[in-house]
This record gives structure tokens, sequence and C-alpha cells, in this order.
């Protein structure tokens, strides 16, 4: 029978660093498999939309540019992504991965989480064919 | 659910904000003096409409929305869904996928323990335990999320197998990390079962014999601290604990310390049972094939979550969503115990009693049947949605 059972563990620790990490001035490394950001890469998408079936939290979303071409353009809202990768195990063609340097995706607007992936032309080509319907436009309405 | 008359006694409400954990749940002590004469529980607060939820959600789509009915055993749940719906489709996961979800699983149980030895200390007003145990739960938080990639949401099952592999560097890793944590689980044993101040709020308090244990329906570390040989995963084993069986722990005393020595101990099961697995890996695949639309049938299957036994019932119709999935978590089971064993304690100890089940609220809430006189109707799921959102307005 004892007191104070923890007082060995108080003391010593009175002669220790705090244990609390100092972020954001110290970082941490994250580990390899951490998931973090979804990364995708479009030379290799099939635009089978396995991806877009399997998500649990609809956070993505694929755009058509040209089909026979297969150009897509992969719509990743970031803010419903619930990181569980499942997209990344059903992609069929390893175009999605999960990022392990993003991982710091806190923002003050709305607006950046709304990712668009692709080459730069489609892109453009869709950003301007949606500034071109002012409203209506069904398939890249904002 | 009242337990005993309601006296015209003096009736002291607890929560629903806080009443011993952070989650809500409404506690009424009838109170003589200092003594707790009665007690009744109110839940529901939380109630996500998950189990209909599922229902508008594919099959590989739900592993995600029930991995979240819990945040502390959320491994569990999807176990138990998984296997539930290969037993549906007659797949078999893969040895490996198996020994992966074993190992993901008892993790779960060391870090869920480790953050209940906090909790209870805390409610014990033994802040010096609550975070030195905290902070070395960090170690296996640490491991999981090295083997995973997140630290709460493992989301190591998929339908038919697991995402990752364990391989050697995450195995030394792994075992690292449990030789540090078995030196201080033995050393928080000795504390909780010498320190003398802790044992003042934790010795012959909330006891429950064998027989009120068993009448009850208590489960878990609960009714195994109350001397009830209960343990799913020695009783109808699944996945690896079919090849590498547990060592059910139990202890004869019934009270808050004997549930503080049961959990414990289990601490130290679980770090034999990862380093045995760990030693025998079985090697082959991660995942087998399953076909996206399930046969049609109803199955059930239950596991031991690190509060007690866990069930789920999973009907499909054949098609690419479920019919049915029912729920039934082991906090449900507990609270009628709990609010049996409250009665004749002071009412100081009651948190340290509510919080000696490990109760998880958000767990346990799931449905609210609603009778009105000549009104029946089905909503939808999008109608419940629109409900919530209508009803916080």
């Amino acid at each position: 029978m004892a007191i104070g059972a923890m007082l060995g563990d108080i003391l010593r620790s009175l002669f220790k660093r705090p244990v609390t990490e100092l972020y954001p001035f110290q970082r941490k490394p994250a580990p390899e498999t951490l998931r973090g950001r979804l990364m995708y890469d479009p030379s290799k998408c099939s635009g089978c939309q396995l991806c877009i079936k399997d998500c649990p939290a609809d956070a993505i979303e694929l755009l058509v540019v040209d089909k026979v071409a297969k150009k897509f353009v992969m719509r990743y809202h970031e803010d419903r992504c619930t990181f569980c990768a499942q997209c990344v195990q059903s992609c069929r063609f390893s175009c999605l991965n999960m990022s392990n340097e993003q991982w710091e995706l806190a923002q003050l607007k709305r607006e950046p989480f709304e990712v668009m992936y692709g080459r730069d032309e489609d892109v453009q080509f869709l950003l301007e064919r949606a500034a071109r319907a002012e409203t209506g436009d069904v398939e890249c309405g904002a | 659910m009242p337990t005993q008359e309601q006296n015209q006694k003096f009736i002291v409400p607890i929560g629903p904000q806080h009443p011993a954990l952070k989650e809500p749940g409404h506690f009424e002590f009838t109170v003589d003096g200092e003594i707790v004469t009665a007690a009744s529980v109110r839940l529901g607060y939380v109630h996500r409409g998950i189990e209909k939820g599922t229902e508008d959600r594919t099959w590989t789509q739900n592993v995600y929305l029930l991995e979240r009915i819990c945040g502390i055993c959320s491994h569990v749940h999807v176990t138990a869904y998984v296997v539930a719906v290969e037993q549906l489709a007659k797949v078999q996961a893969p040895p490996r996928a198996e020994a992966i979800r074993t190992i993901v699983a008892e993790l779960e149980r060391i870090h869920s323990h480790m953050l209940w030895l906090g909790v209870a200390a805390h409610e014990g007003g033994f802040d010096s335990l609550f975070m030195y145990s905290w902070r070395d739960r960090e170690t296996v938080m640490d491991i999981l999320e090295t083997i995973s990639g997140n630290r709460v949401h493992y989301s190591a099952n998929i339908l038919g197998g697991v995402k990752f592999d364990i391989d050697d560097q995450k195995r030394d890793f792994i075992l690292k990390g449990l030789e540090f944590l078995e030196e201080r689980t033995n050393h928080y044993m000795k504390i909780v079962t010498t320190d003398e101040t802790f044992l003042g709020r934790t010795r012959n308090i909330g006891t429950m014999t064998k027989e009120q244990a068993i009448e009850l329906g208590a489960v878990g570390p609960t009714a195994r601290a109350s001397g009830v040989t209960i343990d799913i995963r020695d009783s109808a084993p699944y996945s690896a604990y079919k090849t590498f069986p547990v060592n059910v722990i139990t202890d004869e005393t019934g009270d808050l310390l004997a549930r503080f020595v049961v959990r414990i101990k289990e601490l130290l099961e679980s770090y034999r049972l990862i380093r045995e697995i760990l030693d025998h890996m079985p090697e082959g695949e991660l995942a087998a094939r399953i076909p996206r639309r399930i046969p049609a049938g109803e199955t059930i299957h239950r596991v031991e979550a690190p509060r007690g036994e866990l069930f789920y019932y999973v009907k499909s119709g054949g098609g690419d969503k479920p019919e049915r999935i029912k729920v039934r978590t082991p906090s449900l089971c507990n609270w009628s115990s709990v609010i049996n064993f409250a009665v004749g304690h002071k009412l100081a100890d009651m948190p340290m009693i509510l919080a000696g089940i490990d109760p998880c609220f958000s767990c346990n809430d799931r449905l609210i049947k609603i009778r009105r006189a000549n009104q029946s109707q089905v909503w939808t799921w999008e109608d419940l949605r629109l409900h919530g959102i209508e009803y916080y307005r």
C-alpha cells in the first residue's frame, strides 16, 4: 500500500523537456503511408469512374473534355474528402495516390478546397467554358 | 429506463452535457442525502440515422460510413460488417489479411483501453495517471498511423481483405512500441492496485456479482470483471483468432478495481497476441475479389469490441446496396447494469461508476422509434436529412 505512487514519474518529469511538440515550429516527419491530399495523374486515367462510384463522400468528379482522346479533368472537393483512400484502392490504373507531404489542409475560405487536376490546357478550356456559360451550365457549373 | 420506483426524494439531473465522458447522455439520480436511491438514463442525443444511411449507399461506401459509428472502435465495426458481407458473398479473406485485421483490432483495443484508463482516472480525480497514460497512448496511435496512414479511422478493411501490408520495417516499429507500452502498463497496474488514494475510489465501489452481470446482460470487460467468462474472440472465434487463441481475462470481485485490473491485464494479453501473430504471419494475398452485387440473403456476425460484444445483422436483396443493416453496440448492453449498481453509492461516485463501463454514447444512439396514434410513415434517407437540417435551423 502506498500513497502518491505516481510521485516518482512526476518528479522525474520535472527534469525533462515537455513531450508536447512545438508545432508549427517543429514538424514531425509524416509517415510514408500517411493519407493526405489526393493526387491525380491524368495521363493514365481511362475515365472508368470507379473511384467516383466508390467514393463515400462524393468528393471527386470527373469532367470529360474529350472522351476519345482520353482528356479528363478531375474536380476534387478537399473539404468533403474523408481521406479513406478507397479511390486509390479502386483505381486499376494507379493514377490516384494520397500525398504524405501535403497534409496541412486548413484554409480560411471555401474556394481553395475545390482543386482541379488535369492538363493545364484542359483545365483552362473548362474554366473558360464555365465562364462563357453564365448560368445554368450543368456540367461545369460552380 | 427507470429501475426503481421514483420516490418523493430529491432528483439530481446530470447531463446531457458532459455527464462523465465528453459525450451527451442524461441521467437522473434520486438521492437521499448523499446516497443514490434510484437511477435512470435517457439516451438518444447523438442519433445520426446511420442505419438508414447505409440503405442509400453501396456496399463499399458503407465500409466508411459504418467505420464512423464510433471514433474509438472504428476498426471492429468495419470488421464485423466486412466479414458479414463476405459470408453473404461466400468469399473468404486470405489468411494474411485476417492476421492484419486482427493486429489492427488488437492495437485498437490497446488504444481504447489506455484512453479509458486515462478517462476513468480523471473521473476519479487522479489527473497525473490520466496525463501519463494518454502520453503513452500516443505510442500506439503513432503505430496505427504508421501502419495505416491515419490515427483514428484506419480504414484497414476493404470488402474481401485489407488495404495495406505489414512489412518488416513496420513490424519492428510495432514491436519497439509494444516493448515500451508493456513496461508502462506494468507500472500502471502497480499504481492502480497499490495507490491508497485511488483504491479508496475504486475498491468495493459499484460491485456487481456474477449472477447480476448475467441477469442484466452485461458484456465485455464489465462482465468479465464480475467473473463471467464471455469473450467473442474465445467463444466464437473469427478472423485470425481461430489460429491465435486469446486467454480470457476475468476477475472475481466485480467492483471498479476489478474493471481496472481486467482492462490492464487485457492490454498485456493484447501485446502477447500481437507479438505472436507478428512472429507467425501467414504469407499470401492481401485481398480476395468480391462482386459488386452481393447475393440476396441475410446473416449476422459478432465481434469482440474493446467494450464487449458487437453485433451486426446484414440483409442483402441482391443489389449493390444493402437492404438492412442493424448494429447493436456493447455500450447499450451495459447501461442496465450501471444504473442498477449505482444504487446505494454516493453521488460523488457516479461519474466513476458511469465511466467504469467505458460507455460510448455515440455508439449506442442509433434508432428512435416515434409512435404516433394512427400515423405511420416511412422516411427516405433524403427526408431524414432534410428533417435534420430543418430541425436545427
